[in-house]
């Protein structure tokens, strides 16, 4: 499993495309057969105090799209706060896993983990 | 040798269990000087995991939210201080939300650390990468604790941004 992080619009799926993977293999949000899946975090945030549990499902894809969404100020509203929060715990685990990590700024790619 | 690390990154992204091996890795005694106060935002839940998270790993624990540069410490040894924003805050704000200005007595309380224990290792976030749009109370918070996070690196010997639990070095060598 790959995981590819990075903010709103930081080119991940763009450099997933760029590894041969085409838009109709991209799960948004959702856990199905598709190979890839964004928007992980939209997941966590549907339920945080569950995020544990998807990472049993998240391991068997072949990539893992998840925005970073841990900085700035740190949210009053418990929902969001915990969404943040285990959104990252979440990453943290699925980068252990993982045979690479890519990390997409501005559209460029930083391999911080393992390689392709 | 006195040795100032520095962490940084996001919620949930791994500072409190790197910096805690960290120091594992450093001479002892340890200390764990905890300046989060326990009450609002989801602190006791956060309190209780960081406790069980280093509870086998022979740490002392100081809970000081504010005045740490008249904390006096045997000397020698290591301290993890977590987390400058929470003692941002607290030398920020008082009780009745009154204003003054903290990087002074945020800076002096790092620096006593050093002079005490040697090995020092400092955890902070990055509160400025968001949309913004706060209270003036926020605002001002969000930028001085940027000013004091700049003035820390600066001092630091190494500086590492954690992503996914994974350091990157953003000054200095890895230590581990």
């Amino acid at each position: 499993m790959i995981l590819i992080i990075g903010g709103e619009g930081a080119g991940k799926r763009t450099f997933v495309r760029s590894l041969g993977y085409r838009g109709e293999d991209m799960a948004d949000g959702v856990l199905d057969g598709r190979p890839v899946i964004f928007h992980t975090e939209r997941l966590v945030f549907a339920d945080p105090d569950s995020a544990d549990q998807l990472f049993d499902s998240l391991r068997e894809k072949q990539v893992v799209i998840c925005n970073e969404v841990g900085s700035g100020v740190i949210p009053v509203d418990r929902r969001e706060r915990l969404g943040r929060e285990r959104t990252g715990r979440l990453c943290v685990l699925l980068a252990r896993e993982a045979s690479a990590v890519v990390r997409l700024v501005c559209g460029i790619p930083s391999i911080i983990k393992g390689s392709i | 040798m006195r040795l100032l690390i520095l962490l940084t990154g996001g919620s949930g992204c791994g500072k409190s269990s790197y910096a805690e091996l960290l120091c594992t890795h450093l001479p002892g005694p340890r200390y764990y000087i905890a300046a989060m106060q326990p009450f609002g935002d989801g602190s006791e839940e956060k309190i209780a995991r960081h406790r069980a998270m280093r509870c086998d790993k022979g740490f002392e624990t100081l809970e000081r939210y504010t005045d740490l540069d008249s904390l006096s410490l045997p000397g020698g040894g290591t301290a993890l201080l977590e987390c400058i924003c929470n003692l941002t805050a607290n030398e920020m704000f008082d009780k009745d939300g009154n204003m003054t200005d903290p990087r002074e007595k945020v800076l002096a309380g790092v620096e006593n650390l050093c002079r005490r224990c040697g090995h020092v290792v400092v955890v902070t976030n990055d509160v400025g990468s968001d949309g913004g749009g706060y209270d003036p109370a926020t605002s001002a918070y969000v930028e001085v604790l940027g000013k004091i996070n700049a003035e820390l690196v600066r001092r630091a010997d190494a500086v590492y941004e954690l992503v996914c639990g994974i350091p990157l070095v953003r000054k200095g060598e890895l230590l581990l």
